[in-house]
Parts: C-alpha cells; structure tokens; sequence
C-alpha cells in the first residue's frame, strides 16, 4: 500500500493506536495534513492524558477545535481529561453556590474530584465527538491521536462495558459514580459503538515499529478490536531502516534486526494493507517536518556534528543499582512516556539486583505488560508477577462478598453483587493492589515497571484523594493503603528513575512527569536516557544524525533536571533474558565521537 | 401512603463501595433502604454529590444544613419532617420510625 493508497481508503473517522513512541502522533498529524492540503476540512483530537500533539503541532491546544496556523483546513483538540473533570464539576456544582452552604458545595466538589470522575468526564468529550454527528458535521474527516494502547483499549471498550452495565442495571441505585448523569445519554453512546464498528464510517490505524514487541501488541489490538466488531483496520510500520553504509556492522545489525521482525510478523497483521515509513534522521516537529515525513528527502540534512559528545557526567545504569543496592530494600519505580523501555530497564535492574544476591519481586500495574517475556527465563531469588485487573477485580469482590454477607439477606447480598459489577471496582481493586506490592518493600527490593505516564498519573493522583478520604473515613481501610503515600514520599524508601529515549517528545513527557510528581511530594532519583545512537558507534549517516540530533536533549536533562543521569547506548541485540539484561546494566556508552568528525 | 426520604452526604455511590475501604454501615443501610421499600412505603434517597437540587429545592433540608452543616446527614425525613439526623437507622429502628411491623 503506498500512502495515496491509505489516504484514498481515508474514512470519516481516523484511529491511530499503537503502542508508546511508535510515532502515532507523528503519523496522526502528518496523515492530517495531507488530508487538508488535499481540500478536505480536518479535525485532529488528541484523547492521550499526557498529549504531546501541541509540541509536534507547534500550537497551543484546548479543548475547543482551533485552527493550526500555516495548515489551512486542519483544526486540532486536546481532549484534557483534568480540563473536562474540572469543567464537569463545575457544572454540577456551579448552581448550588450561594443556594446550599458552603460546606455543603465543598464537600461535593470534593467528592467530585476523584479519579472516576476524570476518567469518566473524559469519556464523556470523547462520546460527544464520536456520537454525535451534529457536533463534528464542519468536518470531512476526524482523526483520534489515541492514547497509549492500554488506555486506548479502556476508551474503545467502555462504550461496550457501560452500555451493558446500564442496560441491566434494574434497581436504579447502584453505583454509576458520576456516570449517574449519564444514563440519559444512551443513545449517544450507541450511536458510538455503531459508528466504531461501520467500517465505512471508521478506520483503526495500526501504528508499529519493526520491532517483535511493539508488532506483538499492534496484533492483540488487532484481536481485541475484532472482537468488538471493529473489523476495518490497517498497519503503518514506521521507522524501516536500510543501512546506507554497508561497512557499518552496527548499521547492519539495526537492519537486520528490522528486517527479522516484519519476517517474523504476527499472521493476522500480516494479511491487513500495509504502508512501511523509513527511519528518519529525527522525530518531525513543526508542520514543515511533518509535511517531509510522508515525502521522504524533503527534511534538511544535518551538517553540524560540533557538538557531538556523551555527556561526561552520564553513568552506566550498574551505577545506580549500586545505590539502590546500598538501601538494602526498598521501592523502585519506572516512570516515562510508553514505548522509552520502562520494562527493560526495570527488568535489567531487578535481575542485577536478584544475581548480587537480593530478593527481588518484579512487578508491573501497565495492562499491556510483557514483563514475563522480557526476563525469559526463572531467575534465583527473582519473582515476577503482574497486576491483572480482571484476577485483582475478582478478588477485590470476593473479599467485600465475604466480610459483608455475615449482616446480610439474601436481597442485600444480590444488592451488593450487583452494585460491584459498576466500573469504579476495578479502579478500586488495582489501586489496594499497588498498595500491597508498594508495602512488600520493607522485607526486599520491589522493582515496579509502572504504566504509561498518564495512567501512572492517575494511579498517584488517586493515592493523594485516597489519602484525605482515609483520613475521614470509618470504614476498614487496608494497613497498605493508609502507609502509601507516606512510603512514595519517602526517598529513602521509593527510588522513582525516569525513562526517556534522547529525543525531544519522551524529554519533555518525563519533565512534566517530574513536576507532578514534584508537586506529589515526590522526588526523582535518577533519570535513564535508554538506547542512545550517540553511544553506539555507529557510522550510517542517518544514524550518526540520529545520534548528534541527541545531544541537545542529553544536555538538557543533565542541566535541568537531573546530575544523577544513566545513559544505555542502543545495543543490536534484543534486551531479553537475563544475560542480556545484565549485559545491558553494565554496558558503558563509549564516548565514540570520531564516527562524527570524521 | 408514608414517605420516606433519605438526605445522603456528599458520595461517590450510595453502597460507599468505591472508598479505599468498603463501610459496612452503607451496605447494610443499602440492604434495610431496598428493604423497606417493599413495605409498602414511597422511599426515595438522594445524594448530595449527585443530587444537590434535592437538597436546595427542601426548605427543611437546607435549613438543617445552614444549622448543623454537613454533620446532619444523612438526614432522613418522614411525611417532611425530620425523623433521623447524622446517622444510618438499624433495620429495627426504621420499623419502628415507619410504624413498619
């Protein structure tokens, strides 16, 4: 398929999903632009929590569509889901200040604010946008920059889940949460799913990296959308490389290992229309790169490779288990953009840590985790576990069946039953569930591989409103719980590390991170700057341009975030099983600049 | 016919099930509301963060909350007039509030 072939198959309605940094958004606004310079009146939404389409766009979003200046006929959105749980708030409590006390309106704005109601009013824009045609008919064509895949899945599968979950709702006074006043929007929502799974309206874009884990996941999305009757779907492998210099062997190697993954794609992906991306010399900002992206040759070649060093100060990441090793126990945490390598480097230290001889428990709360695979094989004094949602809902309800049953009929008891089918559960239940993991860090080392930022965001944000309900509450609060946010604050006992690739949009993603958790009370350890093409030696021109284009964010984190800075240099090989993990703990990037100066 | 009507606190959902700790008081409360609803009562029960016009559009209600603050509720009236305040009623007791045998 070329990409007049995927424009000409271009529906009303555009999904880009994949998983983290495969260049969604990248492909999302180009595929935009194009559409626009064709004539066509474009909407772009972004649905992702920690959206970064303002950065790649160069404009300030909101919520409301607002024209992309130098695009003529593309009109952005970011769907802010804080931006809409504030906005939603407001129009419940707005009417009532002045009417009811004061105590009275704070406390409903402060029932108002937790997580549920975020995830929901976000849900809610994004139903507006998708179900009601009248809201979008200005436009020819609506394409959602969705969130990482996790999330993605959630967004696309909630319609399904509450549809069912009010439709067989029959007492009334279950537990919607907030959703309550949303019954009325039914219809709404069915047009939705109808408008999801019409392929002549709809169009899921598979976006991948050639590379097994990123193509693996791109297929379970595939399965998982199929099975939602979601049927019309194509795949943009992005970021083919062809080694320009034969002669370099880590050029070859990056190829061939490229070439190994589309060989060894999944077969239902393999049968879909399919447009491949070469690799580019750096990531596409502004609308100029972006009009280059589907134009290959068009970006300006780089030149100045002055600058081009590792940062002095970066240390190999077997220097910062040194430290966490030091502690004895304690909590460590990945924290990034999806797709920087949260899990390798949350493995690579578990698995250093298990072989100098420490109990180590391996966990992650990222609904599309592959832990398992990453670490290969039983490894000593290693334990690897993951929290489900579905195992932690299961036993959240089981648990709360049990202790109340005892002061319970039999219609109290299916009450309840049918009170915890609502979808706070299992909010609830994977929150207590990090809880408990976090506790088992004052026996051993917990090395958490945590979801992609804003999922994490909502995860710690929860903690905070969990915080000031436990202090008030009368029920049966878990030990794990009251002691969360008091162990995440503490830097002797939490190491947070945060994971970025050395290009502008993961930076950037991680240094809001840092301020929120800053704001959380909660102080980074240390930043990871994962598979640096400035450390391997290459020779290729592209990558050696890949490899300068770094520098200036390397320098950035070590000047304005953080002097504790690991760098891992990209390596050939995949990080997978405990050799190679340990391998790529200890690797040191060279300071190899004569590939440049010469 | 009596009617009952129960002036919940600011929640999330009226089983309290969504806190970091299930109340048991709520999901007994729940059960003994579903309950009396089946004698022959009109019951309705409403929740401050869901709900507010209720509170606002009830002069007594209102009135109890610029006395007593949000300490009043939940606040349970019977025909209108104020039969509970600050507490969930065991089983028992709303049988006898609503003359219920």
């Amino acid at each position: 398929m070329t990409y007049t072939d995927l424009l000409g198959r271009a529906t009303r309605i555009l999904f880009f999903t994949g998983k983290g940094g495969v260049g969604k958004t990248s492909l999302a606004c180009a595929t935009a632009l194009v559409l626009a310079e064709s004539g066509k009146r474009i909407l772009l939404v972004s649905t992702d929590p920690a959206s970064n389409l303002d950065e790649v766009l160069g404009v300030e979003l909101t919520g409301q569509p607002m024209a992309v200046p130098g695009a003529a006929g593309l009109c952005a959105l970011n769907i802010d889901p804080e931006a809409s749980a504030k906005a939603y708030r407001e129009r419940v409590v707005g009417p009532y200040r002045g009417v009811l006390p004061d105590a009275a309106v704070n406390s409903i704005e402060e029932q108002l604010s937790g997580a549920c109601t975020v995830e929901i009013a976000a849900f809610d824009e994004f139903m507006k946008l998708l179900g009601n045609a009248h809201a979008t008919s200005e436009f020819d064509h609506i394409l959602f920059d969705t969130a990482p895949t996790g999330h993605t899945l959630r967004l696309l599968k909630l319609p399904g889940a509450w549809t069912g979950f009010i439709a067989t709702n029959t007492t009334g006074t279950s537990c919607l949460g907030p959703l309550a006043g949303l019954q009325a929007q039914r219809s709404l929502y069915e047009s939705s799913l109808h408008a999801l799974a019409d392929g002549s309206t709809s169009t899921v874009v598979l976006v991948s990296r050639p590379e097994p884990s990123a193509l693996t996941e791109a297929d379970r999305t595939r399965a998982e959308l199929s099975q939602l009757g979601v049927s019309n779907q194509c795949l943009i492998l992005n970021g083919l490389f062809v080694a320009q210099d034969q002669g370099d062997p880590a050029a070859r190697a990056l190829e061939a290992r490229g070439r190994q993954a589309v060989e060894g794609i999944p077969a239902g992906l393999a049968v879909l229309p399919r447009l491949d991306i070469p690799l580019l010399a750096c990531a596409p900002m502004g609308i100029a790169q972006l009009r280059g992206m589907l134009k290959p040759g068009t970006i300006s070649s780089f030149t100045d490779f002055g600058a081009y060093r590792v940062p002095p100060s970066a240390i190999p990441l077997s220097d910062l288990i040194d430290a966490i090793e030091a502690a004895g126990h304690g909590v460590v945490m990945t924290m990034g953009k999806g797709g920087v390598g949260k899990t390798t480097v949350a493995s690579a230290i578990a698995i250093e840590l298990a072989h100098r001889g420490h109990r180590v428990h391996l966990s992650t709360t990222d609904p599309a985790a592959h832990l398992a695979v990453t670490v290969g094989e039983p490894v000593p004094k290693l334990q690897v576990s993951r929290i489900d949602p579905a195992v932690e809902t299961a036993r959240y309800t089981a648990e709360v069946m049990a202790r109340s049953a005892a002061q319970l009929d039999a219609e109290g008891i299916a009450l309840l039953e049918e009170d915890l089918r609502s979808p706070c559960t299992e909010e609830i239940a994977v929150f207590s569930a990090f809880a408990r993991t976090v506790a088992e860090g004052e026996e051993c080392f917990v090395v958490l591989d945590t979801a992609p930022t804003g999922h994490t965001l909502l995860l710690l944000d929860a903690a905070e409103a969990y915080h000031r309900d436990v202090a008030r509450t009368t029920s049966d609060v878990p030990e794990a719980v009251r002691h969360l946010l008091p162990r995440l604050r503490d830097a002797r006992f939490t190491r947070v590390l945060l994971v970025t690739l050395p290009e502008a949009t993961p930076v950037h993603e991680a240094a809001r991170l840092r301020e929120d958790l800053l704001r959380a009370g909660i102080q980074p350890f240390a930043w990871v700057v994962n598979q640096s093409f400035a450390g391997s030696g290459f020779r290729d021109p592209v990558l050696v341009e890949r490899g300068a284009r770094e520098w200036p964010f390397i320098a950035e984190v070590r000047d304005r975030f953080s002097s504790r800075l690991a760098l891992i240099p990209w390596s050939a090989e995949a990080p997978v099983g405990p050799e190679r993990l340990r391998r790529l703990a200890n690797s040191r990037a060279g300071t190899d600049a004569e590939g440049a100066d010469t | 016919m009596k009617k009952l009507e129960v002036f919940d606190p600011p929640m999330c959902c009226s089983t309290g099930i969504c806190g970091p700790g299930v109340d048991p008081t709520l999901v007994r409360f729940a059960a003994d509301f579903h309950w009396l609803a089946g004698q022959g009562l009109v019951v309705e029960r409403f929740n401050l963060a869901q709900q507010p016009q209720a509170y606002a559009a009830n002069p007594t209600v209102t009135a109890a909350l610029a006395q007593y603050g949000n300490r009043c509720l939940p606040l349970i009236l019977l025909n209108g007039a104020i039969v509970s305040k600050g507490c969930y009623p065991t089983r028992e007791e709303l049988a006898h509030m609503t003359g219920v045998e």
